[in-house]
């Protein structure tokens, strides 16, 4: 095959969402996969070997983007995947009808595939500043092909 | 005067007394300068009294249940099919015989003696805890060792050492034990998905037994002689462990208790016409969940318990076997003792004399009924 086929994308399909980590080095406030989804760690708790056979940590997390409890056990030298979790600042272009709103990126180009939060307070708070015509920078958080925005602040107008 | 209350009070002393020769076995020990005769010395415990008499009898109960036959039943015409009239059929039907022991013994030697038993057949039910299951698939991947009721408990756990009274098991024997069950289970859950295969403990047991392969393990007989064994607490033990974990790993397993009922209950009410025995070791629920079933047939025929219970505080595991005569789980007919005596040093005494010394007489194997 010569080298003219192979024409890599530049973007982050290719680039690994996880990386492994043993489950007994996992921490409060670290980040894990359960059930394929990208938590935060709330709790953890280890029983050392026993009855129940190797030790094993219990962990309690938060999936990133829904809010939901999730919880697992894991062998606690078990490798567990570990979400890279990203946040980025974008500045609001505008809000579409569709739901989807318009952010300018570093380099100047626009990101429109973005989706409105379904966080109630973020998202009145983000119609609301933008009708009144505020500078509006919003956090995406992107984690495992999944991005969200998380948080936004009002820029005073230059 | 005073010779008349000299022959009052003599008479009150020594009151004359009912003789009972002829009407109850006279005590006697056995006599060492016969020499060291094992099979003598057994059979001289049944007068020997207190529960050396009592194991006699337990002995000799067993026996009786080894013994009958359908053939020594007189036929009641009405009731019987032209088959049951059979002479060479009734000469088959045998006593059906339900064993149950709690985990400990399974951890002890006592293991081995009740797999002699399953390997050749010679108990048609079986019922148990969770350690009596786990503890003898574990002692095929290693080995429990021998340590001391006074080992103490902080200690053995800062070496990873479990004691069960004095025996020890390393965790790291649970450790495999989980190495080697996860593995089934995901194949199990697997079943249960694409082939529609509904679990239920026996047949988990059964499948257990077939995936250690073992001939030191009673499970694995159990599995080759189709022995059903009954553990409907199966959560309660490390294998009810291996099933949470497993649970959090691949969800969905389900092991349903309710057809294991039936298949319990209807062991002993299907027995007819065979008679049906009991014999168990301890107490909880395997005494209690073969006595039950037995109910359910107006009582088992004969009922050997051992163990160390005491009924003073109203508990199942303590409770005599007339008591069970007052639920119905035995029959007021039943030939029925309690040898109040660890099983360790009781059953195998109790198998060289009834089973095993039998089987060497005979040696020819069981014809199952």
């Amino acid at each position: 095959m010569s080298d003219e086929e192979h024409h890599f994308e530049s973007s982050d399909a290719g680039a690994s969402k996880t990386y492994p980590q043993q489950a007994g080095n996992i921490r409060k406030g670290g980040y894990i996969v359960i059930k394929g989804r990208p938590c935060k760690v709330v709790e953890v708790s280890t029983s050392k070997t026993g009855k129940h056979g190797h030790a094993k940590c219990h962990f309690v997390a938060i999936d990133i983007f829904t809010s939901k409890k999730l919880e697992d056990i894991v062998p606690s030298s078990h490798n567990c995947d570990v979400p890279h979790v990203n946040r980025t600042d974008y500045q609001l272009i505008d809000i579409s009808e569709d739901g989807f709103v318009s952010l300018l990126t570093d380099n100047g180009s626009t990101k429109d595939d973005l989706k409105l939060p379904t966080d109630e307070a973020l998202l009145t708070q983000l119609k609301a500043g933008f009708e009144e015509g505020k500078d509006i920078v919003v956090s995406v958080m992107s984690a495992m092909g999944e991005e969200q925005m998380c948080a936004l602040k009002e820029v005073a107008p230059k | 005067m005073e010779d008349r209350v000299f022959s009052s009070v003599h008479s009150t002393v020594f009151k004359e007394s009912e003789s009972l020769e002829g009407k109850c076995d006279k005590i006697e020990g056995y006599d060492f300068n016969q020499g060291v005769n094992y099979p003598k010395l057994l059979r001289s415990m049944l007068t020997t009294g207190f529960q050396a008499s009592n194991l006699g009898e337990a002995i000799d109960v067993v026996n009786q249940m080894l013994d009958w036959r359908l053939a020594d039943e007189t036929i009641v015409s009405e009731e019987c099919s032209e088959e049951e009239k059979n002479s060479s059929y009734r000469d088959s039907v045998r006593c059906k015989i339900f064993l149950g022991f709690t985990s400990n013994l399974v951890s002890s030697g006592v293991r081995d003696t009740i797999r002699y038993l399953v390997q050749h057949h010679m108990v048609d039910v079986i019922v148990t805890t969770t350690g009596g299951v786990e503890e003898d698939l574990i002692k095929c991947l290693a080995p429990t060792f021998k340590g001391d009721f006074s080992l103490p408990g902080a200690y053995l756990r800062s070496k990873g050492l479990n004691r069960i009274g004095n025996l020890l098991v390393p965790n790291d024997n649970y450790c495999k034990f989980e190495d080697w069950i996860i593995p089934i289970f995901d194949e199990m859950l697997k079943e249960q998905k694409e082939e529609n295969v509904l679990w239920t403990p026996s047949k988990l047991l059964a499948r257990l037994g077939k995936e250690i392969n073992n001939e030191s393990s009673y499970l694995y007989w159990a599995y080759k002689m189709n022995i059903p064994v009954f553990c409907p607490g199966l959560t309660d033990g490390s294998l009810g462990d291996m099933l949470y974990f497993h649970s959090f790993r691949t969800s969905g397993l389900i092991i349903d208790v309710v057809q294991d009922i039936r298949a319990m209950n209807s062991e002993a009410v299907h027995a007819t016409p065979r008679k049906t025995g009991m014999i168990i070791l301890g107490g909880g629920l395997p005494k209690h969940h073969i006595c039950n079933a037995n109910m359910m047939r107006n009582g088992a025929d004969y009922a050997v318990f051992i163990n160390t219970g005491q009924e003073f505080d109203g508990s199942d595991s303590g409770a005599r076997p007339d008591e069970a005569v007052s639920w119905g789980k035995i029959r007021g007919s039943a030939k029925t003792v309690k040898v109040y005596c660890d099983a360790t040093i009781a059953f195998p005494l109790l198998v060289a004399e009834t089973f095993a010394s039998k089987r060497e007489q005979t040696c020819e194997p069981k014809t199952i009924a």
